[in-house]
């Protein structure tokens, strides 16, 4: 189900009733938003719940191992077990043709004439998501940093919870799970509150993103030619407009819906498009799979406790998987890559040359950032290598005879919209939405939200996916 | 800051809003209708499975959903054909999407718009797509979409500014569509497409009807006839029919449906002006419509051969207003009925 459609709607409508009626007690109510959590999924594509099972039959049974299992050997093996099924899935259902592409090519290189047929599987939705947050579980229990589920309800609950089941926040057990253990129930500011995050959130992705932003950059990147300056600059900013808004969106929603029923998800986005520097941008953006990834991939690397040419190898690597992470595409390893070597360059030039943010030379790196940025979305958002490099030659200035395709009403658009987000982020890196809504008067509070209901209405909608369902 | 009260007066604020936005278009003379959309022709295409031999189903163009009146053609025969048409679409995705995936084997009734139905088999051409995606949606659709249609019904049923065509017309009044109407300078060298408005209205059976305005408003009508030309004239022009390739797809099907007993009868409708001109020019009848009748050896319908539908004046060259639809129908039924080509139900 996706929280763009009717049919949510009317779902949510449900398990609120559910919740909050005396019919269930806490358990039972859990069991509800369990059952609620697999139908959501199962809307979608039912024999793909089997996977979810799977998955949280896995790592319950390997957290309970490594809970009283002394012996490292073993230890060591059920938390392979949990890996192996987890990252299984992610090879099989989403690197499989990727995979035997390369092999294929390479293959090719040296005179073989391998030929391999692809499957075409379906991608389950979510699922980059749903393992990664499984996976912290079993590493976690390994390490001895999270305690054991109290009962197999509580942690398949923690895998499904349906509100940030398909595209997060990735949320640590110790954050989740230990809320499932004594009953939750919003209080009414915390229930209004998360209807006003709902409402925030749709509009992002459903006028914002989908409605202003997504055919200028479709159409863009959809382009055969070289294009213009203006154009490629507009489209790659709508669609760094575009992927903010539907992502940031969706978390936005998950929180607000989760917070409807008493339950706390951390922060997902934190104005990443005023972020001064790269690793700042990291701290801000999609800060849930950053963390995962701090913790999981660079810490075990070495970080930073290896010297130097250590460290910057461990972030090369984390960044690089993390590009892969969104695509089985060489062009997310190439959007992975630039932000390692932007990362590399920030700390040597940290090292070197040491600035005092001031607020002018602030607002300037923060422009600075968010421009370097933009040159990585192209990367992320174009299907081929010679899209991409049209479209970065286009941007520097290289095809002065470049196609002119979009109207000025575009350009409009998408220059007004994304200098509004990037001052809107310049502003807020030191506030937050509750801050500024607590400096409102009710009134001008109250127009601001019914004018996103309202455009959230007349906009309509086709209900479109959120990006990243398909990473 | 007071939460409780600031809901409130949101609640207030979005419904005089949204009531006020209801009230104005209804005072500009919309009305709640269904959208043609994807989801209302899934729904039409999964009365396939359950149809009988004796059922109808009619594949082709705009001309077919136009001219050929579901509710008139069951009161004639007591049958409703099951309209799964698509507008500037070619029929082949359709009729082959029936032939493949369904058992189906009473009565397709093909219609043969020339320059659709011979344009193309490739299947990135627009014309296929337009068609072959809605099979496709049929196809992959999940539970939560099927829901979402079911829940939408009512909703479009009662509200006139709920507007979501597959087909983004200039009139619609979604968020998107209004700002499209705003206008700027040119900046692209892009000759700019005269507007295309809605001229026709559906019902949940995909029963199609020319709007009334299209008789009664010539400027109207005539807007729609610049928007053909536009599409036909300006460039890049549609590539060269492929006769060859169209038939033979054509023909593998037929043989198929055939084979397990179904009908198939062609269908070729009215037209006058500009595309008469276009399509004698560009598929001309002893080359095409002939040809392929020669080829397929079945029940060909095309209205220059008879009297009860030659006289038809369409209203802006390609579709019949809605009262000569109607009569279309009634006509063509008569047609089909004395030649023994569909079953009636009627026994008075």
């Amino acid at each position: 189900m996706l929280f763009n459609s009717l049919s949510f709607f009317v779902f949510l409508v449900v398990v609120l009733v559910l919740y909050y009626t005396k019919i269930f007690n806490w358990t039972g109510k859990k069991r509800m938003l369990l059952l609620a959590s697999y139908v959501f999924y199962g809307f979608w594509n039912p024999p793909l719940v089997i996977l979810l099972w799977i998955s949280t039959l896995v790592d319950w049974t390997a957290g309970n191992k490594l809970a009283v299992e002394q012996n490292l050997r073993k230890r060591k093996l059920w938390l392979l077990l949990s890996l192996a099924v987890n990252l299984g899935f992610l090879a099989f259902f989403k690197y499989r043709d990727f995979l035997l592409d390369n092999f294929t090519a390479v293959a090719d290189t040296y005179g073989y004439g391998y030929q391999t047929q692809p499957l075409d599987i379906l991608l389950p939705m979510g699922i980059s998501f749903y393992t990664f947050q499984t996976m912290s579980y079993t590493i976690d229990m390994y390490n001895q940093k999270t305690e054991r589920a109290k009962t197999f309800l509580d942690f398949a609950l923690y895998v499904t919870f349906f509100p940030q089941l398909v595209a997060g926040p990735i949320v640590r057990a110790k954050e989740l799970i230990s809320q499932f253990y004594e009953e939750k129930k919003a209080t009414a500011k915390q229930f209004i509150w998360g209807l006003f995050l709902l409402t925030l959130g749709l509009f992002q992705k459903v006028v914002l993103a989908d409605t202003l932003l997504a055919d200028t950059s479709d159409a863009v990147f959809g382009a055969k030619e070289a294009l213009n300056f203006w154009d490629a600059w507009a489209g790659t900013l709508a669609f760094s407009g575009q992927i903010f808004f539907d992502f940031a969106g969706y978390s936005t929603c998950a929180i607000g819906i989760a917070m409807m029923l008493g339950i706390i998800l951390p922060h997902n986005f934190l104005y990443p498009y005023g972020a001064i520097g790269f690793s700042d941008f990291w701290k801000r953006w999609h800060i849930s799979l950053s963390t995962w990834l701090r913790d999981y991939l660079y810490i075990p690397l070495g970080g930073n406790r290896f010297g130097v040419t250590r460290m910057y190898a461990a972030l090369m690597i984390t960044m690089l998987l993390g590009g892969l992470w969104h695509g089985a595409a060489w062009t997310f390893v190439v959007w992975g890559a630039l932000h390692g070597i932007y990362l590399v360059i920030e700390k040597l030039l940290k090292h070197k040359v040491p600035v005092k943010i001031t607020f002018w030379n602030g607002i300037f790196f923060a422009f600075l950032t968010f421009t370097c940025i933009n040159f990585t979305w192209v990367f992320f958002r174009a299907n081929e290598f010679s899209t991409a490099k049209n479209m970065i030659e286009s941007m520097l200035f290289l095809n002065p005879d470049g196609l002119l395709i979009l109207e000025y009403f575009d350009l409009l658009k998408v220059f007004v919209l994304t200098s509004l987000l990037f001052f809107t982020h310049w502003y807020m890196r030191r506030h937050t939405v509750r801050m500024v809504a607590e400096n409102l008067p009710v009134w001008l509070f109250a127009t601001g939200w019914a004018m996103m209901v309202f455009l959230l209405l007349i906009a309509q909608g086709s209900g479109e996916q959120f990006i990243y369902f398909q990473f | 800051m007071n939460l409780k009260k600031t809901l409130l007066i949101t609640v207030i604020l979005s419904l005089v809003s949204i009531t006020v936005w209801e009230l104005y278009w209804r005072s500009q003379g919309y009305f709640p209708d269904i959208d043609d959309d994807k989801y209302l022709w899934a729904k039409t295409r999964a009365k396939v499975e359950k149809a009988t031999e004796n059922d109808v189903v009619l594949v082709g163009s705009s001309r077919v959903l136009f001219n050929i009146q579901l509710h008139k053609w069951e009161a004639l025969t007591g049958i409703k054909p099951i309209q799964l048409a698509n507008a500037g679409s070619t029929p082949l995705p359709t009729f082959h999407d029936i032939v493949e995936n369904t058992n189906f084997n009473g009565t397709i009734i093909v219609g043969v718009t020339p320059p659709l139905f011979f344009s193309t088999t490739f299947e990135q051409a627009p014309p296929w797509t337009r068609a072959s995606s809605r099979s496709e949606f049929y196809k992959n659709r999940t539970y939560a979409q099927r829901l979402n249609f079911v829940l939408s019904i009512p909703i479009q049923n009662s509200l006139a500014f709920i507007s979501n065509d597959d087909e983004a017309w200039y009139d619609d009044i979604n968020l998107k569509a209004l700002l499209n109407t705003i206008k700027l300078p040119n900046r692209t060298d892009k000759p700019k497409e005269p507007p295309f408005r809605r001229f026709q209205d559906i019902d949940k059976y995909r029963n199609v009807r020319m709007k009334e305005r299209m008789v009664t408003d010539t400027s109207f009508a005539n807007s729609i006839m610049a928007v053909w030309k536009s599409m036909l004239t300006s460039e890049p022009k549609p590539p060269p029919p492929d006769k060859e390739g169209t038939i033979a797809f054509f023909l593998k099907n037929l043989e198929k449906f055939e084979t397990r007993g179904g009908k198939v009868i062609l269908l070729r409708s009215p037209s006058d002006g500009f595309f008469d001109e276009l399509e004698s020019m560009i598929t001309p009848r002893p080359e095409f419509w002939d040809e392929l009748v020669a080829k397929a050896n079945t029940p060909a319908i095309h209205y220059q051969d008879y009297d009860k539908l030659k006289n038809f004046k369409t209203i802006e060259w390609s579709h019949l207003s809605a009262t000569d639809a109607d009569m279309f129908t009634r006509n063509l039924v008569e047609i089909l009925l004395e030649e023994n080509l569909i079953t009636n139900l009627k026994t008075n």
